[in-house]
């Protein structure tokens, strides 16, 4: 054998361990009790990793296209539902052996495109899924855009899965998480409540048409639909404060605040925390003290809600989209954008370490950390 | 990717042919025959016989490319090259834009991308901030295209109505009820000035002859000549040009050309070995539009040109004459006889040299020539103006805002370089400012705010010639940068002017920027 083929069959091997050791992950079972934190990247992966080695435990292959990959964990932490396929199906692995177990496009008829904008989530007892649909109908030779739909599927309606219901939903919705009570809040021009069963819509929290005296409409981006232990479903915003009456742009305030929806109780709240001096594509309160508001983007932060004040801000290596919290808080995981994980001390916010994760890009995928 | 390669390739001039000859002239027979063969699969004709929205819109050249390009892109649309030319020839000619419809607007084609443009409010927050208002003001369409055309973009991009000056409105009912009605309003499918252009546009062999150009080239300086342009068969031309720099360094070459609409020019010459495009408009025996080089649109000239059967003055080089001193200007035009005028205080000297296309004097301007800009007329003719100064008392960075980009480093996207000149302005005997014209100057760049400072954005983001070109960093991450960021910069540009022992400062602002992915014709 000459050194080329050589090389050529060493090579090969290597490639076949690499992918035997990738496809032995597959079933591997989550261990009950143990802490772990999903997260999604190109190509087609959906990884777990444990908490306590800091380090992936499996990775579960995705089929058709990445995108944007968002996820929530079951309520019973058995399986995983993840938005992909670009914005246009929803799946459902089990944890445990990476099967698929439920996959709903979200297009209903024939020549229908239809993509959801982060809008989908699971309900509080785990049996239903819900997804908002925009569709555009394709004719011959011109689109037609149709009005946003809320979608209802049963989660054990397996792998061709059929509607159950559906109403309609204003436009511009993303975001959404379900409360205990069997309502669900949807992220939209303003956040509402809704029942789910019939389709019936209130306002719990004005975003756009918020009357705050003084205050400009907040502006809202937020993609990631952190499932929190404490149930509280956060999503940030910016406003400007107005220095009175003619609200001139220039002598304005700007301000970071958060909406919140605790999904246990109902209950909701508007607050205030920062001057808008950089931004945060993500930002969570401390399961430690609540008093505490983390942001991620260029810079890993931390202020005093209460004072509205700065207390540290961390340099980073890149920029990280997505922050999560360990159930204990001590610890800060920062994920997006590329394919490795830092891993920050809640307190120093010093960075203690990285999980390199296979494959690409989280791009905007949500990290979900949980205990089975 | 693929629709990356597809306007590489596209902006590399698939207007225009590259040799003469090698492709038939594209007849009119041809294009409606592709024009059912390719597009009636899926626009059928309605009722009235009109094939289904094609039939009710008019656009640029360039618009019709994009156009095709996009149904090969997103819908399949299997074409060759030399169908699509014929296609877009036969769209243009027959459902184009009249030379009045697509004035001030022109920069898009000429790739003047460093244009700030004026447009409503609405208009720019509805559209512009995803592409230059120019891609709709450049088209024709009845109310129900407008409408179609909002149905596509959200449908295809759904992800447009969450984007920042969307998210705070009701962006789907706004497009529908405001913006379709204002589109429709502004721009229609009938429009007067099509019709009228029909019946007056002229035939093709009308162009073939010599025309005298004056052009500038920012950065290099004034330039002018002759181009010689042939044939006219099915609206191609050859074509020749022979010109010179004002430093007497030549600008010369050849290619070949198409007319679209009668009136949009469009050529691929080689200029000293380098390939350029020229995107004019051509009416009335006048030529007018900008040439720049193919692979680098940022690498242009501006220029006009007169056919030699219409007596015209183009232009006078330099364009400015200092008080008190003597100066050799060259005025550049078709049919040029006599003896120039340059108005009191200025007095021809001499005359160098005199063709129909150039006239060379000597001129000196009297120490109290009264400064101001002067219309300079030669027997009947006139149009170009003289600047007589005393002192320069401003320098103008232009462009005062700029876009370069940075890019190769292996990468498929070329740099995009700034180029600036130094404009000297003076003050008149009524204390009005007027606009000398471009003088050397030193170049220099400086962070433009703190966080530019902070960020060393002087040392990565580029180099800034001594000639006003700035050459951009490399592409890509950079691990000696914070963040290991990529080699983007926030940068003052500033000139240095020297006029009767003073030193004059202009600033600018050059924001280096990321590869510009998607790149279209039209902005």
């Amino acid at each position: 054998m000459n050194n080329k083929n050589r090389f050529a069959l060493v090579s090969t091997l290597a490639l076949l361990a690499a992918l035997q050791a990738h496809a032995d992950t597959s079933g591997k079972a989550l261990v009950k009790g143990h802490e772990y934190m999903a997260v999604t990247n190109t190509p087609n992966n959906l990884h777990l990793i444990d908490l306590k080695t800091e380090s992936v435990y499996k990775t579960c292959e995705m089929p058709d296209r990445f995108g944007p990959g968002t996820l929530f964990i079951s309520p019973d932490k058995t399986r995983a539902y993840v938005l992909n396929n670009n914005y246009r199906d929803i799946y459902g692995v089990e944890l445990d052996t990476c099967k698929q177990v439920f996959h709903a496009r979200l297009a209903q008829k024939a020549g229908e495109d239809a993509r959801s904008m982060f809008s989908f989530t699971v309900s509080a007892d785990g049996k239903e899924l819900y997804a908002v649909a925009n569709p555009m109908q394709r004719a011959i030779d011109h689109y037609v855009v149709g009005e946003p739909r809320m979608q209802v599927y049963s989660t054990d309606a397996g792998l061709d899965a059929k509607l159950l219901r559906s109403f309609p939903v204003p436009r511009q919705s993303y975001v959404m998480q379900a409360a205990d009570d069997g309502s669900l809040y949807l992220a939209g021009p303003d956040i509402y409540k809704i029942d789910p069963k019939t389709g019936e819509r209130t306002v719990a929290l004005a975003s756009r048409n918020w009357q705050r005296p003084g205050y400009s409409a907040p502006d809202v981006l937020y993609f990631w639909p952190h499932q929190q232990p404490n149930r509280d479903f956060t999503l940030l915003y910016t406003a400007a404060r107005f220095a009175d009456e003619k609200q001139d742009p220039e002598t304005a305030e700007y301000l970071y605040g958060y909406m919140n929806i605790n999904l246990k109780t109902g209950k909701t709240e508007v607050r205030d925390f920062a001057p808008l001096t950089e931004l945060y594509f993500t930002g969570l309160r401390s399961p430690k003290d609540p008093n505490l508001m983390y942001g991620v983007l260029n810079r890993l932060t931390k202020y005093d809600i209460a004072k509205q004040q700065l207390i540290k801000a961390q340099e980073l290596d890149h920029s990280y989209y997505c922050i999560a919290f360990n159930h204990a808080g001590d610890k800060v995981y920062l994920a997006g954008t590329f394919n490795d994980i830092g891993i920050h001390d809640a307190e120093s916010l010093e960075k203690i370490g990285s999980i390199k994760l296979p494959g690409g890009d989280m791009a905007v995928s949500t990290t979900q950390v949980f205990i089975r | 990717m693929k629709a990356t390669r597809i306007w590489r390739y596209l902006s590399a001039g698939a207007l225009a042919m590259t040799a003469f000859g090698v492709l038939q002239p594209a007849l009119a027979a041809d294009g409606k025959a592709l024009l059912e063969a390719k597009c009636k699969v899926c626009h059928l004709p309605d009722d009235n016989g009109v094939q289904r929205r094609i039939g009710y819109q008019r656009k640029t050249p360039e618009g019709w490319l994009m156009t095709i390009a996009r149904m090969q892109i997103m819908h399949g649309l299997e074409i060759s090259d030399d169908d699509r030319r014929t296609l877009v020839k036969y769209l243009a000619d027959t459902q184009g834009l009249a030379p009045a419809e697509a004035e001030g607007l022109r920069y898009a084609m000429e790739r003047r991308l460093n244009t700030i443009e004026e447009f409503d409010t609405q208009s720019k927050e509805m559209c512009g901030r995803c592409h230059s208002p120019s891609r709709f003001a450049l088209q024709r369409r009845t109310a129900k295209e407008w409408e179609h055309l909002v149905h596509f973009h959200l449908g295809q991009w759904p992800s447009l109505e969450y984007q920042a000056m969307s998210r705070d409105r009701d962006w789907l009912e706004l497009a529908l009820k405001e913006m379709v009605p204002t589109l429709a309003e502004r721009y229609g499918l009938d429009d007067p000035a099509w019709s009228k252009w029909q019946q007056e546009r002229p035939a093709p062999t009308a162009l073939v002859g010599r025309w005298s150009f004056s052009g500038h080239m920012p950065t290099r300086g004034d330039l002018h000549g002759v181009m010689s342009v042939e044939g006219g068969e099915g609206d191609n031309f050859r074509i020749s040009l022979d010109g010179r720099y004002a430093d007497g360094k030549p600008f010369k070459g050849k290619g070949s050309a198409i007319l679209f609409t009668g009136h949009e020019w469009r050529a691929n010459v080689e200029i000293d070995g380098v390939a350029m495009r020229q995107v004019f408009s051509v009416v009335n025996g006048e030529m007018k539009g900008r040439m720049f080089e193919t692979e680098h649109d940022e690498r242009g000239l501006d220029f006009v040109a007169a056919k030699s059967d219409q007596a015209r003055l183009l232009a006078v080089q330099p364009e400015f004459l200092k008080a008190g001193e003597e100066a050799e200007l060259t005025l550049v035009g078709s049919g040029l006889s006599g003896k120039p005028d340059f108005g009191p205080g200025v007095q021809l000297v001499k005359v160098l040299e005199q063709s129909p296309e150039r006239l060379v004097v000597k001129v000196r301007a009297a120490a109290d020539a009264a400064p101001g800009s002067r219309e300079v007329k030669l027997g009947k003719l006139s149009g170009p103006s003289l600047a007589v100064y005393k002192r320069i008392d401003e320098v103008k960075v232009v462009p005062g805002y700029a876009i370069a980009r940075i890019g190769d480093n292996g990468g498929a996207t070329p740099k995009v370089q700034g180029r600036f000149e130094a404009e000297g302005w003076a003050t008149d005997a009524a204390g009005k400012a007027y606009r000398v014209g471009i003088l050397p100057a030193s170049w220099s760049v400086e962070p433009f705010n703190e966080r530019a400072a902070e960020d060393e954005d002087v040392k990565f983001a580029g180099v800034m010639q001594k000639d006003g070109v700035f050459l951009p960093g490399d592409a890509g991450p950079n691990p000696a940068r914070r963040m290991s960021t990529n080699n983007a910069g926030n940068l003052k540009v500033i000139a240095e002017v020297e006029d009767g022992g003073q030193t004059l400062k202009g600033e600018g602002q050059l924001i280096v920027t990321v590869q510009r992915w998607n790149n279209p014709p039209l902005p």
